[in-house]
């Protein structure tokens, strides 16, 4: 479980706190995304889960250990951060060694490198390239290396930090497909995102976010009412949600996904006549 | 240890000296690096380097000249223990020590106080080709771009398992290179996309380019600059006549 308890956070460069009284607990099996305005303290947040920032005050507590007392290397072992442009992280001369070096890193023996890696590649669709340079592929190519990157080595904790910038329709659908995989498994996905299409379809738990403090930290369905709330963190109901908003008054609830919308409406239409 | 670069990049600052003309505060500052050659004794190094100091403090840039000191620490430490392991004494490293960090102080005096865009007006007031003086200012002005970067893919390595200060002298300049290329190839692929961006915005179609800035000459710069060439002259005096 990750456990973030009254955690106040400041750039040393900067005077005010980017994170005001942070007091979350994620637990194994959920998908969580932390929305809000830019600014609003996301990547700041998800960088304190693998210990690459270090509260000021309170704490955050990966499996009961403080970040605080342990190494990124050892905190990332547990909680796998992909970040938001795959050109930060690709190096290696093939596909192959970069999906290799974390595992080496981490000591892992060489069989279980290669089985590993080969399940990683093939699952993302890129062994074929296994031999290609890395900086080949094209955008959409090397975000999914850099999460076969991470998932190689099988982190209880997938950070993902806006994973369908640049992703075409058919990419968003494989990553859909592959959080919940991982939720069947047992691992918790954490996503920073702007696309509220996306993640409506997830139906997460929502953290929102404004000026560095938790504004609500509900489900998805519930966090869509809040208007006042969603409003104050720069984030807009998906068009989906928008439309039932303006039917309620004709529905007893809300349709959670596009079947029960399609036989919803279907319904309305018959009454109509 | 990127806090140390901050010790190098402009930051808008309201300041007596940040007002200065430019081409002045190059001057002061070259004139510094000058004195900074010739000077041979402690007692001499010593008073440029308050006079660099006060500087700093009028500038309100103290804090990260500062920082370029402590950056320039090690390369002085190395200075002064290759000195003394090729034969020289010890007085002789130590002013060998003194003139480096006084060169590289004085040369932050411009950069710490000067924008880009004035660095651009100073280039150009000498006649020097814009192709150049564009090529300049741009790695200058990229400098934080380039910092903020280095601190990603950092961050990026550091999150797939790796650890910069683990193993050997050898182990760790290795540990460097998942850092570096990511780097060279962002900056390389930035540099494709700002000659397109600046393609597509007409760079190099007129030949003559019109400013929206232009310098001149105030009071204050000419006394600035009075007082420069006069601490240059009495200084030199005493040094070479006086034997001070």
């Amino acid at each position: 479980m990750i456990e973030v308890k009254q955690l106040y956070f400041k750039y040393p460069t900067m005077k005010d706190y980017v994170l005001k009284n942070i007091n979350i607990k994620i637990e194994l099996g959920q998908i969580v995304a932390i929305m809000g305005s830019n600014g609003s303290g996301k990547t700041t947040l998800i960088k304190h889960f693998n210990g690459l920032l270090k509260p000021n005050e309170g704490y955050v507590k990966v499996f009961g250990k403080d970040t605080q007392d342990e190494s990124v290397a050892a905190l990332s072992r547990k909680v796998g951060l992909v970040f938001q442009n795959p050109d930060h992280q690709i190096f290696s001369d093939t596909v192959w060694n970069e999906v290799t070096f974390a595992l080496k890193n981490f000591g892992f023996e060489e069989e279980v490198i290669k089985k590993r890696v080969k399940w990683a590649l093939e699952f993302f669709n890129l062994i074929q390239y296994k031999d290609t340079s890395p900086l080949l592929l094209s955008g959409g190519e090397k975000k999914r290396l850099c999460l076969a990157s991470i998932l190689a080595w099988d982190p209880d904790y997938i950070v993902l930090d806006e994973p369908t910038v640049g992703q075409d329709f058919l990419q968003k659908e494989k990553l859909r497909e592959v959080i919940k995989m991982l939720i069947t498994r047992n691992k918790t996905v954490i996503i920073v995102s702007h696309d509220i299409e996306f993640i409506w379809l997830l139906q997460p738990r929502i953290i929102l976010l404004s000026n560095g403090e938790v504004v609500k930290d509900d489900v998805c369905a519930n966090v869509f009412k809040d208007d006042a709330s969603i409003d104050k963190c720069g984030v807009i109901k998906p068009q989906f949600v928008e439309l039932f908003d303006h039917l309620a008054p004709l529905l007893p609830h809300p349709p959670l996904d596009v079947l029960e919308a399609r036989s919803t409406f279907l319904k309305l239409m018959k009454k109509g006549g | 240890m990127f806090w140390i670069a901050e010790g190098l990049i402009y930051r808008r600052q309201d300041s007596v000296f940040h007002t200065i003309d430019p081409r002045i505060k190059l001057l002061i500052s070259m004139m510094l690096f000058f004195l900074s050659l010739v000077s041979s004794t402690i007692v001499e190094f010593s008073i440029i380097l308050v006079l660099i100091f006060f500087i700093g403090a009028l500038s309100k840039t103290l804090k990260r000249m500062v920082r370029t000191f402590v950056f320039s620490l090690s390369f002085l430490a190395m200075i002064f223990v290759i000195n003394i392991l090729v034969g020289y004494d010890i007085m002789f490293s130590i002013i060998i020590s003194l003139r480096f960090i006084s060169v590289v102080s004085s040369t932050s005096i411009f950069f710490l106080t000067s924008s880009p865009d004035e660095l651009e007006l100073v280039m150009k007031s000498f006649y020097l080709p814009y192709d150049l003086i564009f090529a300049f200012v741009t790695a200058v002005r990229f400098v934080p771009v380039i910092m903020l970067d280095a601190i990603q893919i950092l961050d990026s390595q550091r999150s797939r398992g790796l650890e910069i200060e683990k193993g050997n002298f050898i182990k760790r300049i290795k540990n460097y290179i998942p850092v570096l290329i990511p780097l060279i190839v962002q900056a390389i692929i930035r540099s494709e996309e700002l000659a397109e961006a600046m393609e597509s915005r007409a760079y190099g179609f007129s030949k003559k380019k019109t400013s929206y800035y232009s310098l001149h000459l105030r009071k204050r710069d000419y006394f600035a600059a009075t007082v420069a060439i006069c601490f240059m002259i009495v200084f030199i005096y005493a040094i070479y006549f006086l034997h001070i």
